[in-house]
C-alpha cells in the first residue's frame, strides 16, 4: 500500500472479506444488570436480517440470559453488519499485499501467540481451515480454541479490508494517500503490509534466516487454574 | 547388531560423497519431480504463480517453497512434517504455503514414508498408508523408485546448515540438493575404495577408516591409533568405517594363531559374535565370521553350537539365521537331489541379495525386510553356486558364467579389465573335462584370486549361479506348461461332455413338451365339439334364448 506497483495492480475489487467465505466477524460484549455477555462469531452478510432476531432470542433463551439482551444483542448485531454493508459496493485497493497476521489470545487455559504472513489478494484462503490445522499440529484439544483463532484472523483481516477501501477513495482522492495506520487506531501497528520487493524479489530468499525461526514459531501455553484467574481479573480491570 | 562399532549398522555414514547414496522412496505417481526443473503438474496446480503477474508469487519463490519443505521433511523422513512446522520458516501468504504443503504431501514428495506421530491426523494418516498399500500391490519394486538426499539421521546435517546459514544466510541454497535420481551402487564400494585415502598421511585405507562426525574427515586407523585426529577433532568425534568387502579382503591374511584363537571362542561362545571378536582383538567382527564360514568345517561347528543352545542371542534377524543355517546344514548332510534344489535356490535367494545391497544397505522400513545382514551366509557362498551349478547340465553352467561376466563388463568399464584375465583362466577351467562342477568352480576361483577383487568374483558367482537357477527354472517352467495344458484340455473336454449332455436334457424335454401340446390340442378340439353339441341340443330343444349365443361363442 505504501509502494503501489503499477504493473501489479489489478482490476479494483468490490469490498467483501478477503477470503473464500464472505464471512464478517461479529465481536458481542454487553452488560446489563450485572450479567455480562461476550461472544465472537461470524456471520453471512447475504443471510436475512430477520435471522438477527432470531439468533438474539436463540441465544439468550440457550444461556439463560435476562430478556433484555435480545434487543441489546440483535443491535449490536445489526450496527456491525451495517457497518460492513457500508462499504460494500467500493472499490478496494487491489494491489498485491501481503499482510502480518499477530495472534495473541488466551480460550480458556489455552494462550496461543503467533504470527505469520497473510495475502490479502488471496481470495482462496480459509481462516477457519487454516486454523483447524494450527490446532491439529500444535495437538490442541480444547475445542474452543480453532474457532478462537480463526475468528483472531477474521476480525484482522476485516480491519485492513476497510483500511484498504479508505486508502483506495484516498488515493482517487489525492495522489498523495495517507498512511492506513491513521484509519485504525485498534490496529496496533499490525496492519502495515510488509515490503514486496524486500522480501520477494530476486535477491532474497524466501527461506527465513534461522535465528528469525523462533520469532515465527507459534507458542502455546496451557495455564493453571490460577494463572487463567489472574488472567481473568486482570481482563476485568481492563474492562471498567 | 548395535553399536558404532558395526559397520553395517549405518552404513549410510560410510562417507561424503555416500550422503548422496541415502536412498527415499517416493510413490511411483510421483516419478515427474525432479530437484532442478518445474513439471507441469506443479504448473497446473500453481497456475498463479506462472503467469508473471506477482510480485511475491513466481517460480522461483514456488520452488524456494518447494525444495525447502522437502529438505525439512527429509532431515527427518521418519518423522511427520507438520505445516506449522514448516511455515515458521518460510516468509509467504500461509494461505500458499498451506497449498503447496498439501500439494507435495498430496503426491507424496514429503511424509510418505514417515509413521504415526501426530496428535489429530489420525485419518489422513490411515489414508496415507492405504495408499502405501494399493502402492505395494500395483508393483513395489518396479513402482517405487529411490531417490537421493542428504542423510536423514546424520546429526552433521543440522549444525552444518546451521554454520552455513550463519555465512551465507540464505538457508534455501545452503542446503544441500543433490540430483533426485535413482542410484545404482553396483561398483560404489569397488570405486569408493580407491578414493578414501587418510587426511593425514594420505595412505590407502585399505584396511578401514575413521570418520569424523563434525567434518567428515577420514583417518585411516594407524593415525587413529596414533592419536592423529586432524587439527580439531577428538576421540568421540571419529567412528570405525569398514566396508564388508574391504573387511573380508583383509580377512584373507589370517595367521595360524588367530585362526586357532577363534575357533575356540566359537567353541566357547558359539555365534555370540561380539564374545568372540572380543576374544580374537586382532579382527572385526565381520572378519571372523567370513573367515569362520570359510573353513570347511565352519558351519559343522556353528550347528554344533546351536545345538547345544549356547547363543544367547535374541534379535530376530539371527533366530531367522540359525534356521537358515541349520536346514542348509540338513541340505548338506542329503544328497544333492532334485528336491532339496528347489529348497537351496529359495535359500540362496535372500543370500544374493544380501551381497548386493550389502554395501548400501538401506534402513528405510519399506526395504529393510528385505535385506537380510551379510553374516546370513552361514555356508561358503562358493559352496551355494557350486551345488546350484550341479542342478542343471555343466554347458548351462558354464553358459550362465559367460552371461553373468558379459553383464558385468557391460555395466561398467571397469571390471572389463580385471576380467581380460579371467576370461584366459575361466575358459581355461571350462574345457577341463571335469564331471564335478563344484570342482570346476573352485578351481576357477582359486585361479583368478590373485587379479580380480573379491566383490567382482563374488558378483560373477552369483550371475553363474543364478543363470544356473534361471535355465532349472526355465526347465521347469516348461514342464509347468506342459502339465497346465493337458489339465487346461481335460477341463474343456468335460466343459464340452457337459454342454453336451445339456443339449440332450433339452432335447427330451422339447419332446416332452410337444407331446403335451398335441394332447392340449385334442382337448380342445374335444371341448369344440362338444360345445357345438350343446348348442345344437339346445337350439333343437326350441328355449328362445338368442342373447346368450354370441357369450356362448366366445
Amino acid at each position: 500500500m505504501k509502494t503501489p506497483l503499477s504493473g501489479f495492480y489489478r482490476n479494483p475489487v468490490k469490498f467483501r472479506m478477503p477470503t473464500s467465505e464472505n464471512l464478517v466477524p461479529i465481536r458481542l460484549d454487553i452488560e446489563i444488570d450485572g450479567h455480562r455477555y461476550k461472544d465472537a462469531f461470524t456471520w453471512n452478510p447475504s443471510d436475512p436480517d430477520s435471522e438477527v432476531v432470531v439468533f438474539a432470542k436463540r441465544t439468550v433463551k440457550d444461556l439463560k440470559l435476562p430478556p433484555p439482551f435480545v434487543t441489546q444483542i440483535a443491535q449490536s448485531i445489526q450496527s456491525q453488519l451495517a457497518e460492513f454493508r457500508s462499504y460494500e459496493g467500493q472499490d478496494m485497493y487491489a494491489g498485491e499485499k501481503i499482510i502480518p497476521i499477530k495472534l495473541d489470545l488466551r480460550v480458556n487455559h489455552t494462550l496461543v501467540k503467533d504470527q505469520f504472513l497473510w495475502d490479502l489478494n488471496n481470495f482462496d484462503s480459509d481462516p477457519e481451515e487454516f486454523a483447524r490445522i494450527f490446532c491439529r499440529d500444535m495437538g490442541i484439544e480444547d475445542p474452543e480454541v480453532g474457532p478462537a483463532v480463526a475468528f483472531a484472523i477474521r476480525e484482522q483481516l476485516y480491519e485492513i479490508a476497510i483500511q484498504s477501501v479508505v486508502s483506495a477513495r484516498e488515493s482517487r482522492l489525492s495522489k498523495k494517500g495517507r498512511r492506513g495506520a491513521d484509519f485504525t487506531p485498534i490496529s496496533k501497528g499490525g496492519a502495515v503490509a510488509v515490503d514486496l520487493v524486500k522480501l520477494f524479489g530476486i535477491k532474497s530468499s524466501v527461506v527465513r534466516k534461522r535465528k528469525e525461526w523462533d520469532v515465527y514459531e507459534p507458542i502455546v501455553d496451557l495455564l493453571s487454574n490460577e494463572e487463567v484467574d489472574v488472567l481473568e481479573a486482570k481482563e476485568e480491570r481492563n474492562f471498567r | 547388531m548395535e553399536g558404532p562399532k558395526d559397520p553395517n549398522s549405518n552404513p549410510g555414514r560410510v562417507d561424503d560423497s555416500d550422503s548422496e547414496l541415502e536412498l527415499y522412496t517416493i510413490p511411483s505417481s510421483s516419478r515427474w519431480f525432479t530437484w532442478d526443473e518445474i513439471h507441469e503438474t506443479e504448473k497446473t496446480a500453481f497456475k498463479e504463480y506462472f503467469d508473471g503477474t506477482s510480485i511475491s508469487r513466481t517460480p522461483k519463490i514456488y520452488k524456494e517453497y518447494r525444495d525447502f519443505i522437502i529438505n525439512k521433511y527429509r532431515e527427518e523422513p521418519s518423522r511427520r512434517l507438520t505445516f506449522t512446522e514448516v511455515r515458521k520458516s518460510l516468509v509467504g501468504d500461509v494461505t500458499f504455503l498451506y497449498k503447496v504443503f498439501v500439494f507435495l504431501e498430496s503426491w507424496g514428495l514429503i511424509n510418505y514414508s514417515a509413521d504415526s506421530g501426530g496428535d489429530g491426523g489420525e485419518a489422513e494418516k490411515e489414508h496415507e498408508e492405504e495408499r502405501c498399500m494399493v502402492k505395494v500391490e500395483e508393483g513395489a519394486p518396479s513402482g517405487v523408485r529411490v531417490v537421493a538426499t542428504p542423510n536423514s539421521l546424520k546429526p552433521l546435517s543440522l549444525p552444518r546448515n546451521a554454520s552455513s546459514s550463519g555465512n551465507s544466510g540464505r538457508i534455501g541454497i545452503a542446503i544441500k540438493m543433490p540430483p533426485l535420481a535413482s542410484y545404482s551402487d553396483v561398483y560404489g564400494d569397488l570405486i569408493r575404495r580407491k578414493e578414501v585415502n587418510c587426511g593425514n598421511c594420505d595412505d590407502k585405507c585399505g584396511s578401514g577408516n575413521y570418520r569424523s562426525i563434525k567434518d567428515n574427515l577420514i583417518i585411516c586407523t594407524k593415525c587413529f591409533k596414533n592419536g592423529n585426529y586432524g587439527e580439531k577433532g577428538t576421540m568421540e568425534d571419529f567412528i570405525l568405517n569398514e566396508s564388508s568387502e574391504i573387511s573380508a579382503k583383509h580377512g584373507a591374511v589370517w595367521t595360524e594363531g588367530e585362526t586357532l584363537i577363534l575357533l575356540e571362542s566359537v567353541l566357547k561362545h558359539g555365534d555370540d559374535w561380539e564374545l568372540v571378536v572380543q576374544s580374537v582383538q586382532t579382527k572385526t567382527k565381520l572378519d571372523c565370521i567370513s573367515k569362520l564360514i570359510e573353513l570347511p568345517f565352519g558351519e559343522l561347528m556353528l550347528g554344533s553350537a546351536h545345538r547345544n543352545g549356547n547363543s544367547n542371542s535374541v534379535t530376530g534377524i539371527v533366530n531367522s539365521k540359525k534356521q537358515i543355517q541349520s536346514s542348509s546344514s540338513d541340505h548338506l548332510e542329503t544328497s544333492k537331489t532334485q528336491e532339496t534344489s528347489t529348497a537351496q535356490d529359495q535359500l540362496s535367494e535372500p543370500k544374493i541379495e544380501s551381497e548386493q545391497n550389502g554395501d548400501a544397505v538401506n534402513e528405510s522400513p519399506l526395504k529393510r525386510q528385505r535385506v537380510a545382514p551379510l553374516s546370513d551366509s552361514s555356508c561358503s557362498l562358493m559352496k551355494q553356486v557350486g551345488l546350484l551349478s550341479t542342478v542343471v547340465d555343466p554347458h548351462i553352467t558354464a553358459a550362465a558364467a559367460d552371461a553373468a561376466i558379459s553383464a558385468l563388463c557391460d555395466e561398467n568399464l571397469l571390471p572389463r579389465d580385471i576380467f581380460d584375465v579371467e576370461e584366459d583362466n575361466a575358459s581355461g577351467a571350462r574345457t577341463l573335462d571335469d564331471e564335478d562342477l563344484e570342482m570346476v568352480e573352485r578351481s576357477t576361483q582359486s585361479e583368478v584370486k590373485d587379479g580380480i577383487p573379491l566383490t567382482l568374483r563374488i558378483r560373477a558367482a552369483i550371475g553363474t549361479a543364478l543363470g544356473a537357477t534361471a535355465a532349472r527354472a526355465k526347465l521347469l517352467a516348461d514342464q509347468e506348461e506342459k502339465e497346465i495344458e493337458h489339465l487346461v484340455a481335460t477341463i474343456i473336454e468335460a466343459q464340452i461332455e457337459k454342454l453336451q449332455q445339456k443339449v440332450k436334457h433339452f432335447d427330451e424335454l422339447e419332446l416332452l413338451m410337444e407331446k403335451e401340446h398335441a394332447e392340449m390340442e385334442e382337448l380342445k378340439d374335444s371341448i369344440l365339439t362338444e360345445r357345438i353339441d350343446v348348442m345344437r341340443r339346445t337350439f333343437k330343444s326350441g328355449i328362445a334364448r338368442w342373447k346368450d349365443y354370441p357369450c356362448a361363442k366366445s
